[in-house]
């Protein structure tokens, strides 16, 4: 009556995998049993990774590449041989006011987390039907939103746009790709100790604002993000698709 | 190395599940059990309680009890020992359409799905409570809501007000316990393989309904419920409260 979070037998890719979130997903999904593609811009970063993954016995293949040129994850796919979970997580933020908001930051987060999002979601989609028994097996893909892809937030307004545009993609995706038995869902944190909100963080009075706001009194740890998509991945959550997974410490129940 | 994918333990936990005799409330007690707790199982009937007692074996006591009768239930709450987990599953529906609306129905609906679900998470509440390392050890209840407390469906007026209220009281309870450390959250199924469910399923009609209006095509298992509820009880969800989890197959995607 217990389904376990077991992922054996299933290769899994993760983008924005040298560090913060995508790290520590793609370790947990090793963890649980999968084989686990990494990619990301540096090298160096995917070197580190492996490393870690191999010291929990898991395997992994790691591919350099940046996500905005669709070209190179095209690439990745043709040498793999069959694809069965996305967590599509690279992404990144750049705050400012509103009124302030420079052309050229707005334009570099709709490209990488809409367009190259949108982009990566497809071509790992039309990767993942070509498995005649997938209807069997079932897929999973999971998108890393926000808290924010739910509410707004001071100076995060492009940051809002972009993940609210992924909630909607997800749900789409959803309608689309159940005939399949492709879930497709997204995790929601609010801020999680990662190197870039502890950046964020040396603002003291930001810090304050942001546990003021989460009825918990603390941050997601990485692994709590990285334990909720291991369980959207694997037929654990076997029945939930077109959802949002909050991880939030309850900043949305407010 | 820190484990990024958490385990699902329930190893010295002691769990209230009430509705536990049938459908999605004794397969969550046979989950939670095959992690470790000790289920402390409330229902009416009788004979359904001791066969859960004879299959469960172990960590298991019964409360023969009706949930309306307040008195009762509040005595036999006051008598258990220890409680960290509420799993406030007890609940029913009389599908009718809204202009036929029985009274009587309205009033069975809103006394064991409203009312008696308040005072039973208030009085397992006030009992968690009671344990003074409640801070660092925690707690969680899980409300179990349906994807009918997100959106509406056909002869489903009473039901749909009462879960949607469910989804408000879980939102509330969570921003109220936080400081506590006792995370509240519901999970939102379509409909589930269970006794109460199979009985519509059997009209055709509305079981093809139900199976066009999810887009995964197949309607969820007690399995699915039992494993997410689990998930919640849980530390591996321990940064997440006031959120709901819908296992829905994409019902309340579109």
């Amino acid at each position: 009556m217990f389904k376990k979070i077991d992922l054996k037998n299933r290769t899994a890719l993760v983008t924005g995998a040298g560090k913060g979130l995508g790290r520590a997903c793609a370790i947990a999904l090793a963890e649980a049993g999968a084989k686990v593609i990494i990619i990301s811009r540096t090298l160096s970063d995917l070197m580190r990774v492996e490393k870690l993954i191999k010291k929990t016995k898991g395997s992994c293949l790691k591919f350099e590449c940046d996500v905005t040129n669709p070209d190179q994850l095209k690439n990745i796919l043709k040498k793999i041989k069959r694809l069965d979970i996305l967590v599509n997580n690279a992404g990144n933020n750049r705050p400012e006011h509103f009124t302030q908001v420079k052309k050229e930051n707005m334009e570099y987060l709709v490209e990488l987390n809409m367009k190259a999002a949108f982009n990566v979601a497809q071509m790992c989609s039309q990767k993942m039907v070509e498995l005649k028994s997938r209807k069997i097996l079932g897929g999973s893909i999971i998108n890393m939103s926000s808290q924010l892809g739910r509410v707004g937030a001071p100076i995060r307004s492009v940051y809002n746009m972009t993940k609210f545009g992924l909630e909607g993609l997800t749900r789409g995706m959803a309608l689309e790709l159940g005939k399949y038995n492709i879930r497709v869902n997204t995790v929601c944190p609010t801020f999680v100790a990662t190197p870039m909100v502890k950046e964020f963080f040396k603002n003291k009075k930001f810090k304050q604002q942001v546990l003021e706001n989460i009825p918990l009194g603390r941050l997601a740890e990485e692994s709590d993000v990285s334990t909720a998509v291991a369980f959207l991945a694997a037929n654990s959550s076997n029945s939930i698709t077109g959802t949002s997974f909050m991880v939030d410490g309850g900043w949305t129940a407010k | 190395m820190p484990k990024f994918l958490k385990d699902i333990n329930l190893k010295g936990k002691v769990a209230v599940i009430t509705g536990a005799t049938k459908g999605i409330g004794r397969s969550t007690a046979v989950a939670m059990h095959h992690v470790g707790a000790s289920i402390i199982a409330i229902g009416r009937n009788t004979k359904e309680l001791a066969s859960l007692k004879i299959k469960l074996k172990i960590r298991i006591q019964c409360i023969e009890c009706d949930i309306n009768n307040y008195e009762k239930i509040s005595r036999e709450i006051n008598k258990i020992k220890k409680i960290d987990i509420l799993v406030n599953n007890a609940g029913t529906n009389l599908p009718e359409p809204f202009l036929k609306v029985k009274n009587s129905s309205l009033e069975t609906l809103l006394n064991i799905n409203t009312k008696s679900a308040f005072n039973i998470a208030k009085l397992c509440t006030d009992k968690m409570l009671k344990l003074k390392n409640r801070k660092k050890v925690g707690g969680s209840i899980i409300h179990t809501s349906s994807m009918f407390g997100l959106v509406a469906g056909p002869n489903r007026t009473v039901y749909s007000m009462t879960k949607f209220g469910i989804e408000g009281l879980t939102r509330g309870m969570a921003v109220d316990l936080a400081k506590f450390n006792i995370r509240v959250n519901s999970v939102c199924p379509t409909f589930v393989a269970t006794p109460r469910a199979k009985k519509y399923l059997a009209n055709k009609k509305f079981n093809k309904y139900a199976l066009s209006n999810i887009p995964l095509g197949r309607i969820a298992t007690e399995s699915d419920v039992a494993t997410a509820i689990t998930f919640l009880s849980s530390d591996a969800s321990s940064i997440i409260t006031g959120s709901s989890i819908i296992i829905d197959g994409g019902w309340t995607a579109k």
